[in-house]
């Protein structure tokens, strides 16, 4: 009996410490809204009401609170993660992996009736609003294609994807293919992000310009003397730093700024769209009372809406942009239907064109735009990264 | 409110423990009636009401039986108490199904209440067993509804009968009883826990990534047979590992379910050894009552398949749960004669004899889960083809790219599977026999077995908790029965 009591005390007392220690813990912890690794704003408590109860969204919002505010939360997650990779021998967490320095999220197998989905919108769109003007397409390869295959990750057939996407565009209309992705090797991209290196893309710059016929209006060189002032912003931890779970050093980002950058303004539809009285309406470009904002959103870093430090180009996700460039050497207008590559593009492409209008159909409908959007005598880009092509179905 | 979530590891668990021994004597089973419905509310605030009417009906049927007993209307009322329970159970579960399959109607799709088939089952058997007189009527309504809504194993089994804690129910465990069990109930509830979210939920995502694939090959589908019954009996033995350590640290000793069915000879012993109180169950108040084998070859296959008819519908109102169910009773009659057969010129070797077996029911096994776990008999179908390289879930055509898929996947996965397997078989619980008698030969030996094992259950909670603030979607698979 002796020998179950103090069996008993050790196995209570561990038991209450561990338990009731997390408890106490827990209400000293001072309540985080955001989590900066994972990127997100952390639920909030939830309210009780009957309502709440009956419909059981009470107890949904609880655990999701319970589980975002639990104690050392971002160790935790590391353990998972070291569990997973050195005793399950996962080769990922959460479907990102580390190899040669990158992470990287695994995007497999290739969804070819996404590709085909692609294709109709582009050319359902090129039929609606610009059937007789020059267009183009570019495709920006994931981390995957340079990294997947030789390190024994499954990949998607990416020659297949660019062979399908052309063929099937070729059925319908003429679409030029700028090929992009041979300028392109895994150090133009952020080690812990899915985006590339807006400093090391001027040859991509350089050669979608070129094929659109304005290369020679471009105002940056490809050489080391590029005529850009680089800016630093450090401690970038990109989106698969927090996917991840594991210790990596964060990427500095550098932006390039000069007099065309300077200079260019830029109005976007959600912040233009005035509430109260006015609800409804849009102040378009040019109008009384427009909202302008400098291509490089350096207010996002400050103000705390921003969770990742890449909105610094162009904002960050936005449905619908307009950029005016009063110093470009041309007053050709472009329209880039886009994802969120082409936010840290687009200051590159200043120098050729007057105005450079942003499409981002995941976020608007393309039956609506052309309420706002002036095709004519423009010049329209397709520039898609191969994670989108393989799930179109997220543009609308 | 599931076990492997934060709000019960961390608030409902402690505060129950703590109300629980902080109570007196009488007041516990009061408390465990407000946890327990505290508990089934949290994650059924509606159908927590139909609990309770189930409990206040079944109790003032048998109080009836109990006054009317020597007369006619006391059976009316015996018959009412077990058929409502069912009538209930049938409505929430079967109703669209039998509409669907019998008048080609298609109703309006009723939400299933939790737990509904282990508690149905908990509240028949025990007015059957008042009513023989196997038991005595429980009088205090506090105490027999905390019987039925008792939180460890409410919603997930095991069936626990009236008789078996009764004791406890109605005098309560003596300190010293808690004292020998509590450090034995904590453990068994963690490796419970670590079975459902460290191998379940992982053996459950290869599942899904092979399933997402539409097309594998050969080896691919054989994993996925692996990880599909991996993940089934991970999943319910961890839960019910949880349960009946939960139990023991509130003082009760709830029945085995499960004792390491994969390594079976026979179906028959598999069912001995897989959700044990549910065969159980259908042995003692179908089976049995039926005449059980005591009766001609005919009307004992008759009796097979009426059980393993009712056992397959039990989990599920599905064709595919129907032809599980009874693809168990055509093997059990099939072992019998075959049995009988053998045992007239025994011409094998005995090691041989049972490798064989084993292989048998390794392929019977990973056969009828593939059958359990699809949603339809179409997709089970693919899928047992696919075992054998035929079908269409297998790419004839697979290209280089496609193939690399398969084999990461595969290697991905190797090690989830080999501790899987390896968990399920008695190798683990031996080798810890074996380690703890010879640390315990030493001076402190006892001392350091007992600290080595407090470590490892705050290691696997640690680590279970990891696993759930970092994904928050593990739903238990026997919640839907």
């Amino acid at each position: 009996m002796k020998r179950y009591k103090w069996e008993w005390g050790i196995a209570l007392g561990s038991f209450l410490v561990c338990l009731a220690g997390t408890m106490v813990i827990w209400t000293v912890d001072p309540e985080e809204t955001v989590s900066r690794s994972e990127r997100r704003r952390l639920a909030q408590k939830p309210e009780l009401t009957w309502e709440s109860l009956a419909d059981k969204s009470f107890m949904d919002d609880t655990e999701k609170y319970l589980l975002d505010h639990f104690p050392f939360r971002d160790g935790l997650r590391r353990i998972k993660a070291y569990f997973a990779y050195d005793v399950l021998q996962q080769k990922e967490n959460n479907d990102i992996y580390v190899v040669q320095g990158h992470a990287a999220k695994l995007e497999y197998p290739l969804n070819e009736a996404s590709v085909k989905r692609l294709a109709a919108k582009m050319t359902g769109l090129w039929q609606q609003y610009f059937p007789e003007q020059d267009v183009w397409y570019a495709v920006v390869p994931d981390k995957n294609y340079f990294l997947a295959e030789k390190n024994g990750y499954p990949s998607m057939d990416y020659e297949r994807m660019i062979r399908l996407l052309s063929q099937e565009l070729a059925k319908n209309a003429e679409f030029g293919y700028i090929d992009i992705i041979s300028d392109l090797t895994i150090d133009d991209y952020y080690n812990t992000d899915t985006h590339w290196r807006q400093e090391r893309i001027l040859d991509v710059a350089h050669h979608i310009a070129d094929a659109m016929g304005v290369g020679g209006s471009l105002n940056f060189s490809k050489g080391e003397d590029t005529g850009f002032t680089e800016h630093e912003i450090r401690d970038f931890y990109g989106v698969y730093y927090g996917q991840a779970a594991l210790p990596m050093e964060p990427d500095t980002i550098v932006y390039l700024t000069d007099e065309v950058t300077e200079t260019a303004v830029m109005w976007s539809l959600e912040e233009n769209m005035p509430g109260g009285a006015e609800a409804g309406k849009v102040r378009m470009p040019g109008e009384a009372g427009a909202v302008l904002k400098p291509v490089y959103r350096l207010d996002k870093l400050d103000d705390g809406k921003s969770l990742d430090k890449y909105d610094v180009f162009a904002g960050g996700a936005s449905s619908l942009q307009v950029i005016t460039s009063p110093d470009a050497v041309t007053d050709r207008r472009l329209v880039i239907f886009r994802d969120s590559y082409t936010s840290s593009l687009v200051p590159l492409l200043l120098g050729a064109y007057r105005e450079i209008t942003l499409v981002d159909l995941r976020y608007i409908d393309s039956a609506r735009i052309g309420e706002y959007v002036d095709f004519d005598g423009a010049d329209v880009l397709f520039l898609y990264n191969t994670a989108i092509v393989n799930h179109a179905e997220m543009l609308k | 409110m599931l076990f492997s979530s934060i709000t019960f590891l961390y608030f409902f668990l402690p505060a129950t423990i703590f109300l629980y021994f902080a109570s007196p004597q009488k007041g516990r089973n009061l408390v465990l009636l407000v946890m327990s419905l505290l508990f089934y509310a949290w994650g059924e605030p509606v159908y927590v009401l139909l609990m309770l009417a189930q409990i206040a009906v079944s109790y003032a049927l048998l109080w009836l039986v109990d006054r009317y007993r020597a007369r006619r209307a006391g059976g009316i009322f015996y018959i009412l108490s077990v058929l409502l329970p069912f009538m209930a159970l049938f409505y929430f579960k079967y109703f669209n199904f039998f509409m669907d399959t019998v008048f080609g109607i298609r109703t309006k799709a009723i939400a299933l209440p939790i737990g509904i088939s282990f508690y149905t089952f908990q509240i028949a058997s025990y007015c059957v067993d008042v009513y023989r007189g196997r038991v005595e009527r429980q009088k205090n309504i506090v105490t027999y509804a905390a019987y039925v809504t008792l939180f460890p194993q409410l919603v997930a089994g095991p069936i626990v009968r009236y008789s078996e804690i009764e004791r406890i129910l109605t005098r309560g465990a003596d300190l010293s009883h808690i004292r020998m069990n509590f450090g034995n109930g904590m453990v068994r509830f963690a490796v419970g826990l670590g079975k459902k979210v460290l191998i379940a939920n992982v053996a459950g995502e290869f599942v899904s990534e092979i399933a997402a694939l539409g097309q594998r090959d050969i080896l691919l589908s054989w994993a996925y047979a692996a990880a599909v019954a991996i993940q089934i009996y991970f999943d319910f033995s961890g839960y019910s590992d949880m349960a009946i350590g939960l139990g023991s640290m509130l003082g009760f000793d709830f029945p085995e379910n499960f004792r390491y069915p994969f390594i079976s000879k026979s179906v028959s012993e598999f069912w001995r050894r897989w959700h044990i109180t549910l065969g159980a169950w259908f042995r003692d108040y179908v089976y049995i009552p039926m005449g059980g084998n005591r009766v001609s070859m005919p009307r004992w296959i008759g009796n097979v398949l009426v059980v393993w008819l009712f056992t397959g519908l039990w989990h599920g109102a599905g064709w595919n749960f129907i032809v599980w169910g009874l693809m168990f009773a055509v093997l059990l009659v099939f072992e019998k004669g075959a049995g009988r057969l053998y045992d007239r010129r025994r011409f094998l070797p005995e090691a041989v004899l049972s490798g064989i077996r084993h292989v048998y029911v390794g392929i019977v096994i990973l056969v009828s889960f593939l059958v359990f776990h699809n949603d339809s008999l179409s997709g089970a179908w693919a899928d047992i083809q696919a075992l054998f390289g035929a079908g269409s879930r297998i790419a004839r055509n697979a290209g280089d790219t496609q193939m690399a898929v398969y084999a990461y996947l595969f290697r991905n996965r190797i090690v989830m599977l080999c501790i899987g397997l390896i968990g399920s078989v008695p190798f683990p619980a031996w080798l810890w026999t074996k380690l703890r008698a010879r640390m315990q030969a030493g001076a402190a030996g006892d001392r350091i077995v007992h600290i080595l094992r407090t470590v490892v259950t705050a290691g696997l909670l640690v680590l279970c908790t990891a696993y759930l603030i970092d994904g928050s979607f593990n739903p238990f698979l026997y919640f839907r029965f």
